[in-house]
């Protein structure tokens, strides 16, 4: 029943690619389908552990497949910001072909993101990171401008030494347990927690993760390849593929298979603080919308990370609230920075001004959005970052929750600054033609505001519904 | 006992109705007006010789609604219904062309339920309840005068809100020491915390008299705010209800003793009040100023009596309040006649004017005598009493309390001079006589003056002397003539120096008006006296100064905050901004450097542990 989030996303992408004339509408529509069916069944699905029996593909590969309330959270918003990708790239990229190729490459990167969230084997997650990877790269470049292609380059040099790093380390972890069954190597590593080979294995994937997730000082393909991807792309690759393979593997490996230690722990919030602070303030002096927004994905990446190396119960719960909404305020925020490349020409905020005149929706949205993430009540993103610091705060880490709560206002900080240069104050003469983006820029951006309002509004359902039971996780 | 609730509830009714009606309507209104004071009146006389509860729940935590009345609060109750009744006869001519007609009334009846209210109430939440509502009627029958008045009512409403506050501490002290917020049951030692609690209540009880230095609105509001309201409010209710709540804090709350600091500080306060007041009193050249300062100095009186802490003093207090009531409201009422029928208050400008309005004249001169306690009028006995306490107290008090009398009898014998004597002005021959509304309860008033001064036992008998209690007066009686010759033959000593004095004013002066600035324009008091008159030792002015000065001060602190948020952080933040953005070299090399290095770090950092 899991592998039909799989299956079925993989049998559309055999028949999108029949040989012989058919649609790019009807492949439209049909990935909406799958993309809120998704989202509805995540949201429809008990919570609780299901751990089916492990299928057998072939002899070599045991493709083992288990769910819980964290896996559950991530298909959802797997689900909700592919939607959002899907309808942004149809109205954003112009030709049939490259519609088309959207689409499927968007396919495959959902079959990765969501084989590697149910995934319950070492070696399967790496696989599927690289098929959400390799799509990605060609996502980036699709286009083939040269900017375009030297993003992707930047995060497939990256991305390789990153999978190097963890290729290294699943061999040790073979070496020593003789399997990467997740519930094999966990025992494993804890019986031999002391042995260096283990240490070193541990070290280097989560260095590999560091890589993926854009940590400080791991970060420096992040902002390139953020900002030189087409913007649909963007939208697609801060809001939910970064994430998944970066972010929520490092999640799951740390809680369910590494093991929280103070060692990892200390490390782990370490990097957190590290990259809210760079993040944050790298982020002040931006000129560029897009990159202005990826510094802002670092910095926010970092209170996720933040809230897992605390690693009490209530701080797990906290970094997989943000992560959630991280997705939908990211997601939002880019879709916003498209509409603004695409209507006006240009995300030189220096160039820009008065736009919310012109484009009500996504001057709207964006207010929300970046209210949100600045941890402005009753927003959403206001409630996790509560829930981290609290956590932070009950754990006795007094100055990790201190640098927490000060970035959060360099965060409003450097959003006000953004909004005012963008969306309000004067209209630059030259923006006097400007209109409001299509309906494929402002549904999707709508329904992402209404989310995070949503979420932040009944935010005690949500809890209580979708991120409490991920305390069960840690027993 | 119900009855209890209609002196509150019903006033207040009255004037929510008499609110509503259409501004055309003033007869209505009148009759409303009447009609309320004259049931209250009759309410009151029904409940003087009561002694009940009412009770009810309220608040909760120690905050019940609970009225009681006995003897003394009784008779506050019946004097305030009294002076209410009259003020608002004598409104129905004085109002009559009067602007904010409607206010007036409603804030007349309102403030008689809420003044019955505090009066009554035997929790002192409640009381402060009535209060503090008092605090707004005040402000609005002030706000509805001339052009200036809204300032005069702001400064009022400021310095009678910080008192307030004084009050509310207090019985915030109060409630925590005795554990209990019931008036009748609470009976406290003046301990440190005690004393410090006694105080603050005091503070809420004299500034709501008028005493020094909460006094500065009232000149003011004598200048700017409708006059019935100097009668109604800072001549007779404000200093029954204040020195009401004194006496109850002293006599029953704390036992005030002799020996007692505090006793020293009420006594302190009081005679310095009655000096600086009718000094400031003695040169005012309008006819409602001048009394606004009596109003204040005769204060002091009432307080040194009840700081004396001896039974003479006490009684002496009490007699005097009731006493400056009915004198000092008949006055106010006589300046009200001459306003409306010279058209002026200014004493320059009136003069001859017995002749004109005879009835005003001699309800001025009983009240006069009364005030600078002439035999046999009843501000003679009550002052005689005081003197008494005084003296036993110590000689300074008395003297103080005698050269105030002077001073008191000085300034009255120049105002009736220049305002109903001497020659009179070109326009000024055609000045009538009052009509009845306005005369009637000036004669009511000046006659209970005069009942009380030449039957005094009357009043000491049945209204002041139960409050102290048979066992606290020993057998003593305060009624008929002062037992202590001296004393009598002082005051008529300190009466014939004043009449000498003004006598040798005209001469040098040459007129009523001039009669005092021979003292007036003496080597050093002419400097404090300027100094006086531009307000330099007005506690509000200096009060507003500090103010300024604080804001200012807070100001600059604001602006050095604002420095550092908006200068110092985003000067920091910038420049470690670009101090990050160097990272960002564009090196492709570079990041993987750092990546690998950050890598090997993080690996041995793991390995070490």
């Amino acid at each position: 029943m899991l592998s039909l989030f799989v299956s079925i996303p993989f049998l559309s992408l055999i028949v999108f690619n029949i040989p012989g004339k058919h649609s790019t509408r009807l492949a439209l529509f049909w990935s909406a389908f799958l993309f809120i069916a998704q989202s509805a069944l995540a949201l429809l699905f008990s919570t609780g552990i299901i751990n089916p029996v492990a299928r057998q593909l072939s002899r070599i590969f045991i493709f083992k497949l288990s769910l819980d309330p964290l896996s559950l959270l991530l298909l959802l918003s797997i689900g909700v910001a592919a939607f959002a990708a899907l309808l942004a790239g149809n109205n954003l990229f112009r030709e049939k072909s490259q519609k088309s190729n959207f689409i499927n490459l968007l396919m495959v990167a959902v079959i990765g993101m969501n084989a590697t969230v149910l995934a319950a084997d070492l070696f399967s997650v790496y696989i599927f990171m690289e098929i959400v990877a390799v799509s990605s790269f060609v996502l980036i470049s699709i286009q083939k401008d040269r900017l375009a292609l030297e993003g992707a380059f930047k995060y497939m040099v990256m991305s390789s030494i990153a999978t190097c790093l963890m290729l290294v380390s699943i061999a040790l972890i073979i070496l020593v347990c003789g399997d990467t069954d997740f519930g094999v190597v966990a025992s494993g590593l804890c019986a031999q927690s002391g042995n260096p080979i283990v240490k070193l294995a541990i070290g280097l994937f989560l260095c590999g993760l560091f890589i993926k997730s854009g940590l400080v000082p791991f970060h420096g393909w992040l902002p390139d390849a953020y900002s030189a991807a087409p913007s649909a792309v963007s939208v697609l690759l801060a809001g939910i593929i970064t994430k998944v393979t970066g972010v929520y593997v490092l999640m799951r490996l740390v809680i369910s298979v590494f093991g929280i230690n103070p060692a990892i722990q200390n490390l782990l919030m370490l990097a957190g603080a590290v990259s809210i602070a760079f993040g944050a303030l790298a982020a002040l002096t931006q000129h560029d919308f897009k990159r202005m927004l990826a510094y802002s994905s670092i910095s926010q990446v970092g209170y996720i990370i933040l809230g897992l190396g605390c690693a009490t119960p209530l701080a797990i719960a906290g970094a997989a609230f943000h992560f959630f909404n991280h997705t939908i305020f990211k997601t939002l925020l880019f879709i916003n920075a498209a509409a603004v490349e695409k209507q006006a020409g240009s995300i030189h905020m220096d160039n820009l001004g008065g736009l919310s005149e012109k484009m009500p929706v996504t001057g709207a949205t964006s207010v929300i959005a970046l209210l949100s993430t600045a941890g402005i009540p009753p927003l959403a993103g206001f409630w996790s970052k509560l829930i981290i610091i609290m956590a932070l705060w009950s754990a006795g880490n007094f100055a990790y929750a201190y640098i927490a709560v000060i970035f959060s206002v360099v965060t409003l900080a450097y959003f006000l600054s953004m909004q005012r240069r963008v969306f309000f104050g004067k209209l630059a003469l030259s923006l006097e033609s400007v209109k409001e983006a299509g309906a494929g820029i402002t549904i999707p951006a709508a329904l992402l505001a209404g989310i995070t309002v949503a979420a932040g509004v009944g935010f005690f359902w949500v809890l209580d519904k979708l991120i409490l039971p991920i305390q069960e996780i840690l027993r | 006992m119900k009855l209890l609730l209609l002196p509150v509830l019903l006033p207040v009714v009255f004037a929510l109705a008499a609110l509503v009606t259409p501004a055309a309507w003033r007869r209505a209104r009148e009759a409303l007006s009447i009609l309320a004071v004259a049931i209250n009146l009759a309410c009151a006389i029904a409940l003087f010789k009561a002694d009940a509860v009412f009770q009810m729940p309220w608040l909760g935590f120690g905050m019940e609604f609970k009225l009681r009345i006995y003897q003394f609060s009784g008779f506050i109750l019946l004097a305030a219904a009294f002076f209410a009744a009259c003020v608002c006869v004598y409104s129905l001519s004085f109002m009559r062309e009067k602007p904010a007609h409607k206010q007036f009334y409603s804030y007349l009846l309102i403030t008689l339920g809420l003044t019955s209210g505090a009066v009554l109430a035997d929790n002192l939440i409640l009381m402060l309840f009535f209060w503090e509502g008092l605090l707004l009627t005040l402000f609005g029958m002030i706000a509805i005068g001339n052009k200036s008045a809204f300032k005069t009512a702001t400064k009022a409403f400021i310095i009678v809100g910080i008192s307030d506050l004084c009050l509310m501490a207090g019985i915030g002290l109060t409630g925590y020491l005795a554990g209990t917020l019931n008036i009748s049951q609470i009976s406290l030692p003046i301990t440190k915390l005690g004393g410090i609690a006694f105080i603050l209540l005091m503070i809420g009880a004299i500034a709501k008299a008028g005493a020094m230095p909460f006094h500065s609105w009232i000149p003011d509001a004598a200048n700017d705010a409708p006059l019935p309201f100097m009668a109604f409010l800072p001549a007779s209710l404000e200093k029954l209800l204040g020195i009401y709540f004194l006496a109850r804090i002293s006599l029953d709350m704390f036992k005030l003793n002799p020996a007692s600091s505090l006793s020293m500080l009420l006594m302190v306060i009081g005679c310095v009040t009655i000096l600086l007041a009718v000094m400031m009193a003695l040169i005012q050249k309008d006819y409602k100023r001048l009394l606004s300062y009596h109003a204040i100095s005769q204060v002091g009186y009432m307080i040194l009596g009840i700081g004396t802490c001896v039974p003479a003093g006490i009684i002496g207090g009490l007699f005097h309040m009731i006493n400056h009531a009915l004198y000092k409201s008949c006055l106010f009422l006589t300046g009200g006649s001459v306003e409306k029928q010279a058209g002026t208050t200014n004493l320059e400008k009136l003069g001859g004017l017995g002749l004109k309005m005879p009835v005003t004249f001699i309800c001025f001169i009983i009240a006069a005598a009364s005030i600078s306690g002439v035999p046999p009028f009843n501000g003679f006995f009550s002052k005689e009493l005081v003197y008494d306490g005084a003296l036993e107290r110590g000689v300074i008090f008395y003297l103080a309390a005698l050269v105030g009398s002077f001073l008191t009898a000085a300034s009255f014998l120049k105002l009736g001079h220049a305002a109903f004597l001497g020659k009179i002005s070109s326009e000024n021959n055609n000045v009538k006589e009052s009509s009845w509304p306005m005369l009637a309860p000036m004669v009511t008033i000046a006659g209970v003056c005069v009942l009380f001064g030449l039957y005094n036992r009357l009043p000491l008998e049945t209204l002041i002397q139960p409050v102290l209690g048979a066992e606290k007066l020993g057998g003593h009686v305060f009624y008929g003539m002062p037992s202590n010759v001296m004393l009598i033959v002082m005051t008529i000593v300190v009466l014939i120096a004043a009449l000498i004095n003004h006598v040798i004013g005209v001469k040098i002066g040459g007129s009523g008006l001039k009669a005092v600035d021979h003292i007036h324009y003496s080597p050093v008091l002419i400097g404090v006296y300027d100094r006086a008159e531009k307000r330099m030792f007005d506690p509000y002015d200096i009060g507003l100064k500090l103010a300024v000065a604080g804001s200012q001060a807070l100001w600059r602190v604001d602006r050095a905050i604002d420095w550092v948020y908006d200068g110092l952080i985003v000067k920091v933040a910038h420049f470690s901004s670009l101090r990050l953005r160097q990272f960002q070299s564009g090196y492709y090399a570079v990041y993987v450097f750092w990546a690998i290095l950050a890598s090997v770090a993080a690996v041995i950092f793991l390995l070490k542990q």
